[in-house]
């Protein structure tokens, strides 16, 4: 087993497979957990993109006929309070969740690259002083730190996806700082730079697209993380307002008094929360298996 | 060593002062303010009883004087009042902090207790059905909301035992407040422990891949010897930061915790103060939580100085 | 501890005979115990005049006593339930505007200072803003518009001068938020620790976690309180407060607290316990903005009282036993409200709910709105699901005249500040009335001036028509132009009611003596009667 099978290694890389079809079903192959992953959140976005056509009914449209109708053929999932169908509401929740996921991860990515490539590259006081920032931003756990932007933002969908990127920050400019660190002095880039390329498009041509890697592992596993943020604020009161139907809010809110006159109010937007979840876990862990060098046997 | 540790020292300190402007400039953003919040539970706003009630509290001053006094007054121990109950906000936050500490300890124990093991076992079973399960339970802790899980715990007690474990009265024996936290800090202890177990699992898995336990195995060692004398101890130091990690990331279980079980500790107690606008708490205790994450960031640092020699302090 | 069962048995039919009290002795009362209550949150202060919230009059309530009281034993006040509490007797002038009360003597506060007139004039100088000293917020300041003065003759006699005569004054007085405080303790004590003569002392509060009350042994009315005192403990969360109760934890649940659909679950897991299920006198209502367009326009404003399915609405959230009713709360439970004969005349309240979109269509077209150009207004609510539940369905119910509503919710720490603004079109409220008397619910809500008057609707000839109606005896005179001032103020949209809510209060078996008013949640909560049988 001392002795490296070179043939096995290139395998793995997918160097030998053609054709893009191929290349995923061995992916699929090497890591079913990861490809469970990705089709759960194939599922979640599509969910997401084509609500209006999926959804069988009106996600807003009250009934006083189908007040907390059990589930049965015309509403699969049943009914809430006010009689809306809870199979719409989840699926139109997935555009929520999915909008509140990724873009605050999006918003905390975009943030922490710029930050992270400049204090890399620019170094001194620049450096100095947005190092002691993102100090100060991991200074407070994720949840406290968006309780408090939340609260200090008010309730509607723009300022809860930014309550939520900011904690995100300081993770990327970590990651991005770290990088371009090790990478700036790479010959390649110094070749660039040799070549009589400014010092921006050096960043941005040959140091940024060699952070993708460590970002993508980032960044699903802050969908995630963002996803359930926004469910712990909707339950403390702070998260994604009326009308939109945000899953925390289905599953905190008045779902949590009808608990046992109607569980299906409490189950099904719980499992489509773990769902996507999990699902985007899953694929998280295997993306970094795949992209993260440090990670690979 | 010793020029590490100051500058380190300093750092920290730096950054508890930014934590403090940053909390204070915030709180002072924040769309509705105490006097309009007082005035909710008597049904209406009056301007200029609300401007009378804002020069009694202080609020009409410039924020920068306001934050010289909060600041002042931190310097004597003086924690100023609480806007809600007009009482001295040190006697509000102290006695809750033993309750919230003793819930994070038990919390941490379970999770160390489970996460820990189950990593290693996860990493030297890589890839086996048995790491499947065990990293397919982890990556679910993560993946379930935490008020959820508490409330399916909370309904789960009531309708097979008929008793509910939440927080009604202080407990006197030590066993009475060992049964009243052990279901929350399960709770908190489960999505702990399985971020302990992946991170433990990652960081064995790297250690295994090292040269000299390759070499180790190649010389013929025994699967067992390999893994638990060779590999723990170097997958240690990274261990240590988890926990150090951990502690910091309880708080945020805790306030879901806290709230579900009822449990007035200060997690539940800073929602409160935030939903209320009631600044001396707020403020006070975010920075008692930076106060606690950078120093635990900090000794994190000196164990990883103590534990691995080769670490050098140039930066 | 043998009882000699004869005597006790003698003694009941006694007094049985003697006071017509048959039912109360049915029982013997036994003392003692700490009656252990749920609380939905802390209470903002110990301040009964401070506030308008049953966070703080509920708990609170046993640490003072008032002048005059609505007998607890009886659970819908009027004018005929209201019985002497700290003053023994009382008279009206001749032409009905002073009111003399003759004060029990021997009581003395909490703090063992002995309760006098002084008393009595301090608080309600407080309360008109005379006093020195000056309560923080006044929310009842609009009940007394009509008192001049207040005099004091001696140590126990009080006369309070009206500027007109004002019968209804007396019901006032009897209510849960009109306690005597001491004159010398200031209003920032009274809200930390406040200090009556009532049934039970303030022991402590802890916020997020109990406020605790004691038996006052000193209590001037002999042989009460029975219990020991009374704790509330705080639970924030609904579901985790109710299933405490139903497991046994509490005695007693929040005043109420329990919502229609989560009765039947507690009925389900825990049959044998005791609850009040009925009418609370909070309606949920519109606040309309009468200053900005759209609503500044009468017709828009009739069309969307005509689009309301009230009937939809009180099946959606009240299963269908929430009430429909004007303003005031229709009887039994209520007193001056209008019956369903009268209130189906009411525009708006028919059950063609049909035939009257259909009105509101052609008053919306007539406007130049239809289907291509439909009319956009946002409607404001606090972001607490009793309030945005009820928004979410009246959108759904404008979508039917040509009205495209969109919700905004808003932080309870804006929501006054907002409405003060008048930064809002149409708003989602609710109101509970302190004392079930029309002069309370016009002058609180309906008059000019009235800081709770939240649309600052102001109309001089219905202010003729509250003054008048308040001159009046209790009496069916009274009441027919009081549902004539209600239908009024119905069809012009003021506040349209959409509905009066109904809860439960709920009670283990063995808490006796407790007796849950109809009309209103504000009052009836002294426990000095209450007793625990274990």
């Amino acid at each position: 087993m001392a002795a490296i099978d070179h043939q096995k290694e290139l395998n793995r890389a997918g160097a030998n497979v053609e054709g893009w079809w191929q290349h995923t079903v061995h992916l699929a192959r090497r890591y079913p957990l990861g490809a469970i992953g990705a089709v759960m959140v194939f599922i979640f976005v599509m969910a997401a993109i084509f609500a209006d056509v999926v959804a069988p009914h009106d996600p807003l449209q009250t009934s006083a006929a189908h007040s907390l109708n059990a589930p049965d053929g015309s509403m699969v999932f049943g009914a809430d309070m006010m009689g809306r169908d809870v199979l719409s509401r989840i699926i139109h929740g997935a555009r929520i969740s999915l909008a509140v996921g990724i873009g605050s991860m999006l918003l905390g990515g975009i943030i922490g690259v710029v930050i992270g490539l400049m204090s890399g590259y620019l170094l001194g006081w620049f450096d100095l002083i947005t190092q002691r920032i993102i100090d100060i931003m991991q200074a407070l756990p994720l949840l406290v730190m968006a309780l408090v932007m939340a609260a200090a933002l008010g309730p509607s969908l723009e300022n809860t996806i930014i309550a939520i990127s900011i904690p995100l920050v300081p993770q990327v400019a970590r990651v991005v700082r770290s990088s371009t660190l090790s990478l700036r002095e790479m010959p390649f880039v110094e070749a660039a730079r040799a070549g009589g390329m400014s010092e921006w498009r050096v960043a941005v041509r040959h140091v940024l697209p060699n952070t993708v890697a460590p970002l993508i592992v980032l960044g699903t596993a802050q969908l995630g993380s963002a996803i359930l943020t926004e469910a712990s604020l909707s339950f403390l009161g702070l998260g994604v307002p009326e009308p939109y139907p945000s899953w925390g809010r289905m599953l905190s809110e008045s779902a949590a008094e009808y608990v046992r006159t109607a569980p299906w109010l409490v189950i099904f937007p719980g499992v489509a929360i773990s769902a996507a979840v999990f699902g985007t876990n899953l694929m998280g862990d295997a993306l970094r298996d795949i992209l993260d060098p440090r990670e690979r046997s | 060593m010793s020029t590490y540790l100051i500058r380190r020292f300093l750092l920290m300190l730096l950054t508890l002062i930014g934590m403090s402007i940053v909390i204070f400039v915030l709180l002072r953003l924040v769309p509705g303010n105490i006097a309009d919040i007082m005035f909710d539970s008597a049904g209406f706003v009056d301007p200029e009883e609300k401007a009378l009630l804002e020069k009694e509290l202080g609020l009409d001053l410039p924020i920068p004087v306001q934050y010289w006094h909060w600041i002042k007054g931190l310097m004597v121990g003086d924690l100023g009042f609480s806007y809600v109950s007009e009482m001295p906000a040190i006697d509000e936050i102290a006695p809750r902090i033993p309750i919230t500490a003793k819930l994070a300890g038990l919390a941490l124990f379970f999770s160390i207790l489970f996460g820990l093991p189950l990593g290693v076992i996860s990493a030297v079973r890589q890839n086996t059905p048995l790491d499947y399960i065990l990293r397919v339970v982890s990556l679910s802790g993560l993946s379930l909301p935490s008020f959820w899980l508490a409330l399916l715990i909370l309904m789960a007690c009531v309708a097979y035992l008929g008793e509910i474990p939440i927080y009604t009265d202080t407990p006197e024996t030590l066993w009475d407040e060992l049964a009243l936290y052990l279901l929350p800090s399960a709770a908190v202890g489960f999505r702990a422990s399985a971020l302990i177990m992946r991170l433990t699992r990652s960081s064995m898995l790297e250690v295994l891949r090292q040269d000299y336990i390759r070499t180790a195995k190649a010389k013929g060692a025994s699967d067992n010897s390999i893994n638990y004398v060779h590999a723990l101890k170097n997958a240690v130091l990274p261990v240590t930061t988890i926990i150090g990690i951990e502690a910091a990331f309880l708080i945020g279980g805790l306030i879901i915790t806290e709230t579900v079980f009822n449990i007035p500790g200060v997690a539940h107690f800073l929602v409160e103060a935030i939903l209320m606008r009631d600044y001396p708490i707020v403020q006070n205790l975010v920075m008692f939580i930076a106060v606690i994450v950078v120093v635990i960031n900090f000794l994190t640092d000196l164990s990883y100085a103590v534990l691995d020699p080769r670490i050098k302090y140039a930066d | 501890m043998r009882r000699d069962f004869t005597k006790i048995g003698a003694l009941a039919a006694v007094m049985a005979l003697g006071l017509g009290f048959g039912a109360s002795v049915a029982e013997a009362q036994k003392s003692g115990g700490v009656l252990q209550f749920y609380h939905r949150g802390t209470p903002p202060s110990g301040s009964i005049h401070e506030e308008a919230t049953n966070s703080t009059s509920s708990p609170y309530m046993g640490v003072f006593n008032n002048l005059v009281m609505y007998d607890h034993a009886k659970p819908t006040n009027s004018v005929d339930t209201i019985i002497p509490d700290l003053a023994t007797e009382w008279a009206w002038s001749g032409d009905g505007t002073k009111l003399t009360f003759k004060l029990r003597e021997g009581v003395k506060f909490h703090d063992g200072k002995p309760f006098t007139a002084k008393d009595v004039v301090c608080t309600w100088n407080l309360v008109l803003g005379k006093a020195k000293a000056r309560l923080r917020k006044n929310p009842r300041k609009s009940w007394y518009t009509n008192l001049e003065s207040i005099e004091q003759k001696g140590d126990h006699e009080v006369t309070f001068n009206l500027k007109r005569k004002q019968p209804a004054f007396l019901s006032l007085l009897a209510g849960g938020y009109s306690p005597v405080y001491p004159c010398h303790v200031p209003p920032k004590k009274m809200r930390t620790h406040p200090i009556g003569t009532g049934p039970f002392k303030f022991v402590s509060l802890k916020q997020n976690e109990k406020v605790v009350f004691t038996k006052n042994e000193n209590y001037w009315k002999e042989g009460r309180p029975y219990l020991d005192g009374h704790e509330w403990t705080i639970i924030k969360s609904r579901s985790t407060r109710v299933l405490a109760f139903v497991a046994g934890k509490f005695d007693m649940t929040y005043n109420s607290d329990v919502s229609v659909p989560l009765l039947k679950d507690v009925k389900e897991q825990a049959p044998h316990v005791q609850c009040y299920k009925g009418p609370n006198n909070v309606s949920t209502n519109l606040i309309v903005n009468q200053d900005t367009a759209p609503f500044d326009n009468a017709d828009v404003r009739k069309a969307m009282v005509l689009s309301i399915d009230r009937d939809a609405f009180i099946k959606i959230l009240g299963h269908g036993e929430t009430i429909k009713s004007g303003a005031l709360l229709p009887p039994p439970a209520g007193v001056w409200g209008m019956t369903p004969d009268a209130l189906a005349k009411v525009a708006g309240y028919s059950t063609d709910v049909e035939g009257n979109r259909a009105k509101a269509r052609k008053i919306m077209e007539g406007l130049g709105y239809n289907n291509d150009n439909r009319l956009k207004v946002k409607v404001a609510t606090r972001n607490i699901a009793v309030y945005r539940d009820p928004a979410v369905i009246l959108i759904d119910h404008l979508k039917e005249i040509y009205i495209d509503a969109e919700l905004e919710t808003v932080e309870t720490s804006n929501w006054h500040a907002k409405v003060a603004r008048k930064d809002y079109q149409v708003g989602l409220n609710l109101t509970g009335i302190g004392v079930d008397d029309p002069d309370a619910m016009f002058y609180e809500n309906y008059a000019c001036g009235s800081q709770r008057n939240y649309t600052g609707y102001c109309k001089p000839e219905m202010m003729e028509l509250f003054e008048k109606q308040s001159m009046m005896e209790s009496g069916p005179e009274r009441k027919a132009l009081v549902w004539e001032i209600d239908k009024r103020l119905q069809e012009d949209a003021a506040r349209p009611i959409i509905f009066n809510n109904v809860t439960a209060t709920c009670w283990q078996p063995y808490v006796k003596g407790f007796v849950m008013m109809t009309n209103s949640i504000y009052n009836g909560w002294r426990l000095e009667d209450v007793w625990l049988d274990k």
